[in-house]
């Protein structure tokens, strides 16, 4: 027998629970934060090179473009970190049925927490 | 009048699934599976849908309607407060005809979990006692009618067809929780493995879509724990 298969079917467009877009965003995060790290260590390991080319560097990573990148950094961190301990919290059979309840929870700090850091970081902005 | 859009699919016409516009009149109370009644009586005698009990209890009219999976029986139109209800069958399952899918996949995973109680304890005089706390641990897993919404909701199940899926896996936790079970240990020889329970990432699309609110999620958790400290 021959079948059917639909076109709209998509992996990830069902429901749209926090679930799914907590799932989603914890695994882009994750391969975004395993990246900064390995650049992390590039540019750290440039102080080989002396004092005077570190300094140089460290002139560029601060400048405003890498100011917005440290925002975005921050958020990712923020995320990936207190919607792991979500998913901590589920392993050891903690708030299954609160999931939604303790998504919005973990998320409330980190909004504060990046507001916060913002509203600090703005006048370096300009 | 309420418009719907309901996917057709006939193998020996069609190459792939298409999409037909039908009106019902809009009646009180009116559910969806009462609508694809109203529409094989009075307009389209070809359209081919699953159903039985027309009550929640068989899960056979299991069905996405409106983007989200549900059973047409238990869906009231007015409920979904919109005038256009389009109605797809269950998506990631090969489509057999029009809105019917092929559960074949879904059981053979049933099957394989072993829904049935095992007990080699010599059998007493009149029956196998349970407490009511006892029983109350495995009533949610209980009322799993099989409908297979969650199983199709599942992006992991989507994504990886040996995984036993969120169906499966409640029930396997319904009877390794059944304190009249002793096979606990085949049970989470089973389930154990990246193919069973942890395969499960806690994205819980199978509790959004669960018409008897279970949460699968809950059972499979349990079930990691067990295999992991067995």
């Amino acid at each position: 027998m021959k079948f059917g298969k639909l076109k709209e079917e998509s992996v990830i467009a069902y429901q749209s629970g926090v679930g799914m877009w907590a799932f989603l965003l914890h695994r882009i995060t994750g391969l975004a934060l395993i990246f900064y790290l390995l650049m992390h260590i590039f540019v750290i390991s440039r102080a080989l090179n002396g004092a005077q080319t570190f300094d140089k560097l460290l002139a560029v990573l601060t400048s405003k473009p890498f100011i917005l990148a440290d925002l975005a950094l921050l958020a990712a961190i923020l995320f990936h970190g207190l919607n792991g301990i979500r998913i901590i919290l589920f392993d050891t059979g903690v708030g299954i049925r609160q999931q939604k309840a303790i998504f919005w929870f973990m998320m409330a700090p980190a909004v504060i927490i990046w507001f916060v850091t913002a509203y600090i970081t703005i006048p370096y902005l300009f | 009048m309420v418009t719907f859009k309901i996917a057709r699919f006939d193998s020996d016409k069609d190459k792939e699934p298409r999409f037909q516009t039908y009106e019902v009149p809009d009646e009180k109370e009116m559910s969806v599976l009462e609508a694809l009644f109203y529409i094989v009586e009075n307009l389209d005698g070809s359209l081919a849908f699953r159903y039985s009990c027309r009550g929640a209890v068989c899960g056979s009219c299991a069905m996405r309607i409106n983007g989200q999976n549900r059973l047409a029986c238990q869906t009231l139109i007015k409920k979904l407060g919109s005038t256009t209800i389009t109605i797809s069958p269950l998506p990631h399952l090969p489509v057999q005809k029009d809105l019917m899918v092929d559960m074949e996949s879904f059981f053979a995973k049933y099957e394989k979990i072993k829904p049935y109680l095992i007990n080699n304890d010599p059998i007493p005089d009149k029956e196998f006692k349970q407490s009511f706390k006892e029983r109350a641990e495995i009533d949610e897993m209980i009322n799993c009618i099989l409908c297979g919404n969650c199983y199709s909701a599942c992006t992991m199940a989507a994504t990886n067809s040996d995984y036993l899926g969120p169906a499966a896996l409640t029930k396997a936790y319904r009877f390794y929780a059944d304190s009249r079970d002793t096979a606990k240990a085949e049970r989470l020889r089973i389930i154990d493995g990246e193919d069973g329970a942890f395969r499960c990432h806690t994205l819980f699309n199978c509790a959004e879509v669960c018409p008897k609110n279970i949460v699968p999620t809950y059972s499979i958790q349990k079930l990691k724990g067990a295999a992991c400290f067995k």
